[in-house]
């Protein structure tokens, strides 16, 4: 602890030109020449690159988040990290007690009972039987697993032994905690658990590499976060741009393949929505606003016939929960006709009040008695800024009774 | 020290794991090598009718025990480490650790058990009236200490190569047994055409068979040359082993 508060600004870990690259391996052959290869002082010829020229650094009492798609090296660098795996490019350095729950189990032995390999576990950190002895009490009751605590963990469901691997990780209170996916599996009150440990241990100085694809955790049990893509390093920086970044790039992604899905589901072309343009923009983007900023959408819908359509609008979630929607004729309004056989709307959103996040906005072109749908167009949204409110939108509020507490975490502006 | 705190975990494990599950417990240790002498001895004195060299040779059986349990902790030793780092994947696959330990635990824990054996079979070769020297028990322990160490260097090489070429393990109960034949266990040097004596030299285990007779039975005993030659071999091949293990080792998880 005394070392913990003199050395603020200690380096904790540092990467340069990290890189790894597994050999390709079809045939015994391969193996065998491998090993011949190994032996003499090469290294392999063919390998498949998970990670490349990653540089790294994360100084004591920093909490850093890793996000990236499946695939993108993230385990590998922690693996890295934890000297599991040896880079085959560039260096890592890591100063002090590394704690890690790599994956499921954090490498029990599936024959032996929980005790039995907390104790392994405890040997593998470099503690003597007297001091696992101490901390046996401690696990057990974190872990919470009753009876099963004797018994094979080969009979443990996956959250148990997530339970008790935590349970381990947190008695042995390293300088360094690196966690992979833990908190998926866990059920709600452990998660809790976990996450007001690792927020009390955070707030004790210690330092924390977390991997989620949970952005909720991330954000708040990380500040930096760095997101890895094809096993590089696509951005990095505050937790908030980061995965607003990554989450914008997840939105293009689906956006493209859904686009051209619900476009291929208008049932006629009577009514076709020819534009739809947020803020101005009617490139197929993301639109991107910033937290309480004003939103603009425009639409516009030819009409064969020359008939008035009925324009709806509807805001979601990212995984598809409503947030808003609304149509003309709801409102009691007319689209505007332009010509002929066009007519447009524009909707107009003072200070939106979504929460920073990702959503989806769709425009769709109805029949005037807003009995069919005929044409629907989906763009993202993002909207970026910093908050730890939950949910996705700010009602209105006020607080009374009570004094500013001057959060530095980041409180909304 | 961590290092040495983690075999000791590893060789507690180990030894608790493979007796407490069996209904004999501890005792298998001693039953299985016995039974396997009274096999042997039933065969070859029985039916083989063979007999340890030298006028005053305390019978073949007293012969035949000295070099078994030895070759017994050597080969089981051997084997158990050979797949000691692909046994333990799950483990190398998640926790940064000195996998030496592993292989060092398989050995360590077959030269415990089968020496504790070894022991016991002494002093009921005593207790039956074969003049076992007794006081010669301080340099039989060292000849063992050093046995295990060449049995350390074979395994780190056996366990470092075995992650690579999976075949090894499949082929070892056959090497080994070829082993045993090639070696001084169930013969003398002696009992072989004088023009084969040279070579039997050149198997580093055959000088234990004759280090142990010589010194618990007093027949002809190794020259002090032969012994410091044993005691370059087992070190030379000590080297050799962690010198291939250790360059293997950081790519083990790419393989196994």
């Amino acid at each position: 602890m005394a070392a913990r508060a003199q050395s603020e600004t200690q380096v904790l870990v540092r990467t340069s030109g990290l890189g790894k690259a597994y050999p390709k391996v079809f045939h015994r052959r391969d193996r065998l020449r491998a090993l011949g290869r190994l032996l003499v002082g090469r290294r392999g010829a063919d390998a498949v690159r998970v990670l490349e020229g990653v540089d790294l650094r994360v100084e004591r009492g920093q909490s850093l988040g890793l996000i990236g798609e499946n695939g993108a090296g993230k385990s590998t660098l922690l693996k890295l990290l934890t000297g599991v795996l040896t880079p085959s490019a560039g260096s890592v350095l890591v100063n002090g007690r590394v704690g890690a729950l790599l994956e499921l189990g954090a490498g029990f032995h599936p024959e032996y009972s929980g005790r039995d390999n907390i104790a392994l576990s405890a040997a593998l950190y470099g503690l003597s039987a007297e001091e696992t002895r101490a901390k046996l009490a401690e696990i057990v009751e974190f872990a919470d697993i009753g009876d099963y605590i004797d018994e094979p963990v080969k009979h443990y469901s996956s959250g148990m032994s997530v339970r008790l691997g935590f349970a381990i990780v947190a008695a042995l209170r390293p300088d360094l905690l690196i966690t992979d996916e833990v908190l998926a599996v866990g059920d709600e009150s452990f998660q809790k658990k976990c996450v007001r440990w690792m927020e009390q241990y955070l707030s004790d100085g210690g330092t924390l590499i977390l991997v989620s694809h949970s952005m909720y955790h991330i954000q708040k049990l990380c500040r930096q976060a760095i997101w890895l893509r094809h096993g590089r390093i696509e951005a990095s920086g505050g937790v908030f741009e980061v995965t607003q970044a990554y989450l914008a790039y997840h939105e293009r992604k689906t956006a493209a393949q859904e686009v051209a899905h619900a476009n291929a589901t208008g049932t006629g072309t009577e009514f076709e929505l020819v534009e739809f343009a947020l803020n101005g923009e009617s490139a197929d983007v993301p639109a991107l606003i910033e937290q309480g900023g004003s939103l603009v959408a425009r639409i516009e819908v030819t009409s064969r016939f020359g008939r008035e359509p009925v324009i709806a609008l509807g805001l979601s979630r990212a995984d598809g929960t409503t947030v808003y929607g609304l149509a003309s004729d709801m409102d009691g309004r007319h689209p505007r006709r332009i010509d002929e056989n066009r007519y447009a709307v524009e909707i107009v959103f003072d200070a939106l009040p979504l929460l920073p996040g990702s959503y989806l906005i769709r425009a769709h072109a109805m029949d005037s008695e807003a009995m069919r749908l005929f044409c629907t167009v989906e763009r993202g949204l993002t909207v970026r800024g910093e908050s730890r409110e939950l949910g996705m939108v700010r009602l209105a509020h006020a607080w009374r009774e009570c004094v500013d507490a001057g959060s530095q975490r980041g409180a909304a502006p | 020290m961590p290092a040495l705190r983690l075999a000791l975990h590893f060789i507690h494990r180990d030894i608790r794991n493979r007796y407490l599950g069996s209904f004999s417990g501890g005792l298998w240790a001693l039953l299985q090598p016995l039974a396997q002498l009274a096999v042997y001895s039933f065969v070859f004195v029985y039916v083989f009718k063979a007999k340890a060299p030298g006028a005053d040779a305390p019978g073949y059986v007293p012969f035949l025990a000295l070099a078994l349990w030895p070759w017994t902790a050597f080969s089981e030793g051997l084997s158990r480490a050979t797949t000691a780092i692909q046994d333990n994947a799950a483990l190398i696959r998640k926790v940064a650790m000195p996998r030496e330990v592993l292989v060092f635990a398989a050995v360590a824990s077959s030269f415990l058990i089968q020496g504790i054996g070894f022991l016991a079979i002494l002093l009921a070769l005593r207790a039956f009236g074969v003049p076992v020297h007794l006081s010669a028990l301080p340099w039989a322990a060292a000849t063992y200490a050093l046995l295990s160490v060449l049995a350390l260097g074979y395994a780190f090489l056996f366990a470092a190569v075995q992650v690579f070429v999976r075949d090894l393990a499949a082929a070892l109960p056959q090497l080994l047994m070829l082993w045993m034949f090639a070696s001084p266990v169930f013969y003398a040097r002696e009992s072989l055409p004088e023009r084969y004596w040279r070579f039997v030299d050149w198997n580093p285990f055959a000088h234990y068979t004759e280090a142990f007779r010589g010194a618990l039975l007093g027949s002809p005993a190794q020259t002090i040359g032969g012994d410091l030659t044993a005691v370059a071999v087992a070190f030379g091949i000590l080297a050799v082993g962690l010198f291939v293990f250790r360059r293997l080792n950081p790519h083990f998880e790419d393989f196994l």
